[in-house]
């Protein structure tokens, strides 16, 4: 089933995964047998029953009530299909958060609105990460109302301090929406909360839905076709997935960065021959002249125009370990080494401050300009996001992600 | 779920398939894929040839301890023949004291280890889904293992926008999920829409069926009467009972799954 991928962010013990329990049990969408299970388990632990045992199933999280890597739970609802993905709230996990994240169609947003609890500089940096991302859409939970006595002005107090900070980071306030819940208690999730009759508004699996109906994610207009690579059985059928535009068979296409030409001869959509191909598709284009394996990484296009081949990139990058000499990024399904990076700013992600800067702390975000080994075809993140971004690497580790800016 | 919305979710799930094992093709050296003749690992066979014009450009590895079901063994034999597999059939041993986690571990484990040395794969497709267990719905795409073929759980690979790093550790392998998003339901209706032949044992038979098959030692069959897939699909649209729930592995002890997977199990 293909639903509606929604990633939940906040703080960690801010309650993810109880919430995600909680609606998987309201809703239904789980089995009798799963719900048994997590029973069990928690009687063996000697502990009461949390929903979130649902989803936090490797041993250690169990046992230490987190949730260590990303998980996903299926919530179906009427017609909406929903995956929740729940992603871990410790800042030193960001990498597993970036990897559930980076899928999603829309975020949720839990933060506890209890003494202590609030707003913490870990909630900032998700909604900070969850814009670079390029999530556009989001729902804010505000948690633990019961903990409160479903106080009308605590419920607004966060969500006014949330609302400000979107707005300093620059992102759409008319695609955001705030629900007050108690996920321990299933209020507000899929039944209306008595103890909350001051809110007007729907529930939350609701308001989830209506969400789900905006608009899409942005994506550019052009023709934009990343290729796989060649097919073994025939040096002219090349492999790819059109991420933007469409294509269709007989068109003349440039691939980039090499600026080799062809013809479209044939064009076959998951296997199947076809007359155009559209946005998403998985395709194979024959050509009329033949290609080598190192076309893998490039970008086909039926425009001249449609991108650039560069070897230097402006970018906004998050950095997650700090920077060291052996930098390299994976762009378009390929790595390439970095012979230069140079920090322009640093961005304070926890207030969305930006100054001048030579060097970026680790999980904080600045811009910078890299000057690659090699040319690589690249567009703006804000025009064709799939060919705008990249995964950065320092030696073989994991060091954080970018969004090309000019 | 009407049928325009299943078909464009086909489309979508088979397009995801196909870019992964296409990734993984233009990726590794070596690439293999297990096949148990079971629903999922067929149904990935039929995606390898929407994706790879028709054939199937990798070659198939049955870890065989000797107990699979005689239909399992012909629906092997008939398929092989029939899609022109590349087929590696390893035998593994089996003792009559062991079962479940021993068997599945120690057994399969090392018989599979046999398999990648000798040949050298450096990268191994399986066909497990999401849905099927807690434990896999943490699964990467594309997952490496080490030398031993230990999952390294606590601390997996970045996987961002859908960019799948190839990086392995030496003598390791990476373990390619091209089947992770989809449900159980989703495969009965591809297997419905593009024909895809299936083991006969997944069909009720005296009032039962396998919803999940493994060896004859630990498969138990359900209570269906689900005698063609359309029944199927209706009895898996409205049943609360979970798929694994024949499977002895899952219920043993509370992670058991996920020590299984920490060794190397699929």
């Amino acid at each position: 089933m293909i639903v509606n991928r929604v990633t939940v962010l906040g703080n960690k013990d801010h309650g993810k995964s109880t919430l995600i329990g909680s609606l998987l049990i309201e809703t239904g969408s789980v089995s009798e047998q799963r719900i048994d299970d997590a029973k069990r388990t928690s009687r063996k632990l000697g502990r009461r029953f949390e929903p979130g045992y649902i989803l936090d199933s490797f041993e250690e999280e169990r046992l230490n009530e987190m949730t260590i890597d990303t998980t996903r739970a299926q919530v179906r609802y009427k017609e909406a299909g929903f995956e929740f993905i729940d992603v871990p709230g410790h800042e030193e996990l960001i990498k597993n958060m970036l990897s559930g994240a980076s899928y999603a169609d829309f975020a949720l947003l839990l933060v506890s609105v209890k003494q202590g609890e609030g707003i913490t500089s870990q909630t900032k940096r998700h909604l900070f990460v969850a814009k670079m991302l390029g999530i556009r859409k989001l729902v804010v939970a505000v948690n633990k109302l019961d903990a409160v006595g479903y106080s009308r002005e605590a419920f607004e107090e966060v969500s006014d301090g949330v609302g400000r900070y979107l707005a300093r980071i620059g992102f759409p306030s008319e695609n955001v929406r705030f629900v007050p819940i108690s996920a321990y208690n299933a209020e507000n999730l899929v039944r209306p909360s008595k103890a909350m009759g001051w809110y007007r508004g729907r529930c939350l699996i609701e308001v989830l839905a209506g969400v789900a109906r905006l608009a899409a994610r942005p994506t550019g207009r052009n023709t934009i076709i990343q290729i796989q690579g060649v097919s073994e059985d025939s040096n002219t059928a090349v492999f790819g997935r059109v991420v933007s535009g469409s294509l269709t068979r007989g068109s003349r296409i440039t691939i980039f960065p090499s600026g080799k030409r062809a013809k479209v001869a044939g064009l076959l959509v998951s296997g199947r021959s076809k007359k155009i191909a559209g946005r998403g598709d998985v395709v194979t284009l024959e050509l009329d002249s033949p290609v080598g394996p190192d076309i893998k990484g490039s970008v086909a296009s039926d425009s001249d125009t449609a991108c650039v081949s560069s070897s230097k990139i402006n970018a906004l990058l998050l950095n997650t370990t700090g920077l060291n000499k052996d930098a390299s990024i994976r762009i378009n399904g390929i790595r390439v080494r970095c012979r230069k990076v140079s920090v322009k700013d640093e961005v304070d992600v926890s207030t969305g401050e930006c100054v001048p800067s030579d060097r970026i702390k680790p999980l904080n975000a600045g811009h910078v300009e890299l000057i690659l080994e090699e040319k690589v075809a690249v567009d703006l993140f804000e025009r064709t996001p799939e060919i705008g971004r990249f995964v950065f690497y320092s030696g073989k580790e994991f060091s954080g992600i970018g969004i090309v800016t000019g | 779920m009407d049928d325009r919305m299943i078909k464009q979710d086909l489309n979508k799930l088979e397009e995801r398939s196909i870019y992964v094992m296409r990734e993984a093709k233009s990726n590794f050296k070596k690439v293999a894929a297990l096949w148990s003749m079971g629903k999922d690992s067929t149904t990935m066979l039929a995606l390898a040839r929407q994706a790879f014009h028709g054939k199937v450009p990798f070659p198939v590895i049955h870890i065989d301890n000797g107990i699979d079901f005689p239909e399992t063994y012909e629906f092997r034999e008939r398929l092989a023949k029939k899609w022109n597999l590349d087929l590696i059939v390893e035998k593994s041993e089996i003792k009559p004291e062991m079962s479940g986690f021993a068997c599945c571990g120690a057994n399969k484990t090392v018989a599979l280890r046999k398999v990648l040395d000798r040949y050298g794969f450096d990268a191994l497709i399986v066909s497990i889904r999401r849905d099927e267990h807690g434990i896999r719905a943490k699964e990467r795409v594309f997952s490496p293992r080490d030398k031993n073929f230990k999952w390294n759980y606590k601390n997996q690979v970045a996987e961002i926008w859908g960019d799948y790093s190839s990086e392995k550790e030496a003598d390791g392998h990476v373990r390619v999920h091209p089947l992770l998003d989809w449900n159980e339901v989703d495969i009965w209706n591809y297997i419905k829409r593009e024909k895809v032949p299936m083991n006969p044992l997944y069909f009720s038979r005296d009032g039962y069926r396998y919803r999940s098959l493994g060896c004859t030692h630990c498969t138990t069959p359900v209570k269906s009467g689900a005698a063609d897939i359309n029944h199927i699909i209706r009895e898996l649209e409205k049943t609360k009972i979970e798929e694994r729930q024949g499977r002895d592995q899952d219920k043993e002890k509370a992670f058991v799954m996920e020590k299984l997977r920490a060794l190397g199990y699929m």
